[in-house]
């Protein structure tokens, strides 16, 4: 039990380190005497240390955690930089069991969503759009409308080719945001600022391929986890993810991941990647450590993983509006499609404030692209015959207010 | 100290074991260094001095001094419900949609959890009733119908006033009473607030220079089963059940430490 690290979570000093070659043991200019008369609760700082950098380093692989979250403004995160929420104020602990259900690790201690604390009725303004809203929340992810881009403040990766790796002579080259394209050890990247997330039905469980399942490697793309979902369940809501892709090895006899040994143990190491550049020997040594045959045949596969976008939520002034989704909203004057007319009622004030794409384009955030879009879900592609408006909802099947033709659609 | 996972770790988890950088604390620039509407935007910080706008607003508000309202107006709970009804009162009045429950006051005689994050427009949405907190008001006519707990319930014992609950236990009353009747809503000690944790710096028994599992045999000596929950936990054990895993719903053996595959 004295191999467990208490100080690792527990340091509220900000000096504790672990040093990269010492298999998890404190790095010997640590304090530790210093820092175990100064413990208290983990903070965003110490879950940060091992969270934010994900992926090899900061923001890699995490949709929506940098170490921006250290010290972040409440319009990129409302609950961190707003109200200084930590991050176990959310992932409720209890007897060292942490509550959050990951997209991507497989492993659930136990549960939290938003509407533990804001109510499956969260919109209370006693506004004239809380019932719509409060209906939109039966199909629709809270984060669909609170998160509408993801890694805000820091780019993200969103592509990693490692079929490219190896090539010490390729010198990296800067994309827009001032980050490499290339590393030989790792292989070629994609980063993303604020980009607009993929939406897909979720209804709570996820599918993915764990070590040893059998995969179409013929397949144009796999998917290493994806949300299950369907917009004919009722549980299922339009839900945004980050979506990680990129090109990675396969066993071609066996059809199934192979898992290279990267890191060398020490300087007699013969098969480590990172030392030899051969993935032959790195993915025969990877294997005998995963007790699963290796072929000696590998293949290059493209690949997809789903993460969902849950933290940086925005503050509520900055959620998208009606009209951003629903175009055929975007030329109304009164609420007259379905109610009685109400001159007073200013619609275009109501319906169209939203997110302010052009003021993060001012803050320097890289979403030009979204400026005035009427059409940030994709309707289509998530199983309705359109703007559900026009076309009606997944349930309810009547239009809303105009018929087809009088709203200009065939 | 956390185990090493090995060599195997699937695609690059080996850069992550024992790789922890050292933030300093400050972003690469504040992405928006200003503009959102809400109370608490206007309060400028530099990057080092780092506060959350709105919980520093509420921070402030909960340390104010308020003067003591001694007298007040006793009515019925239902007269009272159906006057605000009449007056229209409603969420829409709210002045502080966010405050902390916390006080001077309740410091001084004992300090031993932090402040309650309070959503007073979330409880006030739900309940649609001022008056099941605002039970009542002061008897002076020119001052408003609502005013907060801290303005009636402040000392406890008061000679003048010795029916008069303290404003420590008019929060736990309030709240655990209501949270029991409706059945929803935390009622222990944790659900509420953190406590906070005692100055470790003289129950901490180490030679200079400790070794790391000294450390820890430190922190066990008197943690002994939070030592043997970690032991049992995802963090320690790196898999665990996968309940919302499709077709591994009962299977307890998947995390990054065993099957998880990824592609970065």
């Amino acid at each position: 039990m004295t191999k467990i690290d208490c100080l690792v979570c527990h340091d509220t000093t900000g000096t504790y380190k672990k040093a990269p070659p010492a298999a998890g043991m404190p790095d010997p200019e640590s304090d530790l005497l210093y820092v175990a008369k100064n413990v208290g609760h983990s903070s965003r700082k110490s879950c940060g240390s091992c969270h934010f950098s994900g992926g090899g380093g900061d923001a890699i692989k995490h949709a929506d955690m940098s170490g921006e979250l250290l010290s972040p403004d409440r319009n990129c995160d409302i609950h961190m930089g707003g109200y200084d929420f930590s991050c176990t104020e959310c992932h409720r602990t209890g007897n060292h069991k942490i509550a959050g259900r990951s997209t991507t690790v497989p492993v659930v201690e136990g549960v939290f969503s938003c509407e533990n604390c804001h109510t499956t009725a969260p919109h209370n303004k006693e506004g004239l759009l809380d019932t719509h809203l409060n209906q939109h929340c039966e199909s629709i992810d809270c984060n669909t409308c609170h998160s509408p881009v993801y890694a805000k403040c820091r780019p993200t990766k969103t592509w990693w080719d490692w079929s490219k790796a190896g090539d010490k002579t390729r010198k990296p080259q800067k994309d827009k945001y001032g980050l490499p394209d290339y590393d030989w050890k790792k292989g070629e990247f994609e980063w993303k600022e604020s980009p607009k997330p993929e939406y897909a039905w979720f209804g709570g469980f996820t599918k993915r391929i764990l070590l040893g399942d059998p995969v179409d490697i013929q397949a144009p793309v796999i998917n290493i986890t994806e949300p299950v979902g369907s917009i004919k369940d009722p549980r299922s809501r339009i839900t945004p993810f980050k979506i990680m892709g990129g090109i990675q090895a396969v066993d071609a006899e066996h059809a199934y991941f192979l898992i290279p040994h990267l890191f060398p143990r020490d300087k007699e190491d013969k098969t480590a990647y990172w030392k030899h550049r051969d993935w032959d020997k790195s993915f025969t040594e990877g294997m005998k450590a995963a007790k699963l045959p290796y072929s000696g045949k590998y293949q290059w596969v493209k690949t997809q993983m789903y993460w969902r976008v849950e933290h940086e939520v925005m503050p509520a002034s900055m959620a998208l509006s009606c009209v951003q989704c629903h175009e055929s909203l975007k030329g109304e004057k009164t609420c007259d499609r379905c109610h009685q007319d109400q001159r007073e009622v200013d619609f275009q004030k109501l319906a169209q404030k939203g997110t302010d794409f052009s003021f993060m384009e001012s803050r320097g955030r890289d979403v030009s692209e979204l400026i005035d879009s009427t059409d940030y879900i994709n309707f289509k592609a998530l199983g309705y015959k359109g703007d559900p408006i026009i076309h009606g909802g997944r349930f309810r099947k009547l239009p809303l207010g105009k018929s087809m033709a009088e709203a200009g659609e065939q | 100290m956390k185990r090493k996972v090995g060599l195997l770790l699937l695609f690059l988890s080996a850069v992550s074991t024992g790789f922890l950088p050292a933030y300093n604390g400050q972003g690469a620039g504040n992405a928006f260094a200003a503009g959102a509407e809400e109370k608490g935007d206007a309060i400028a910080l530099t990057e080092t001095e780092w506060k959350a706008p709105d919980q520093m607003a509420a921070q402030i508000r909960a340390a104010e001094e308020v003067p003591f309202v001694g007298k007040v107006k006793e009515e019925c709970l239902c007269v009272r419900q159906q006057r605000l009804r009449d007056k229209g009162l409603s969420t829409k009045d709210i002045t502080h949609r966010y405050f902390l429950l916390d006080s001077p006051l309740i410091r001084k005689e004992e300090d031993q959890y932090g402040p309650v994050r309070f959503m007073h427009s979330k409880h006030a949405a739900v309940l649609k009733d001022c008056a099941l907190c605002h039970h009542y008001r002061p008897v002076d006519p020119e001052a408003p119908e609502t005013t907060r707990c801290s303005a009636c319930h402040q000392e406890s014992f008061q000679e003048e006033y010795p029916e008069r609950i303290g404003l420590k236990a008019a929060y736990h009353l309030q709240c655990t009473k209501c949270h029991k009747d409706m059945q929803e809503g935390p009622v222990g000690c944790t659900g509420c607030h953190k406590k906070n944790v005692p100055d470790h710096e003289k129950l901490v028994q180490l030679p200079e220079k400790p070794e790391p599992t000294q450390v820890t045999e430190e922190c066990l000596r008197c943690h002994q089963k939070a030592g043997e929950d970690m032991l049992s936990s995802a963090h320690w054990l790196w898999k665990g059940h996968s309940p919302y895993t499709m077709e591994r719903r009962k299977e307890v053996l998947h995390g990054k430490g065993t099957t998880v595959i990824n592609n970065f």
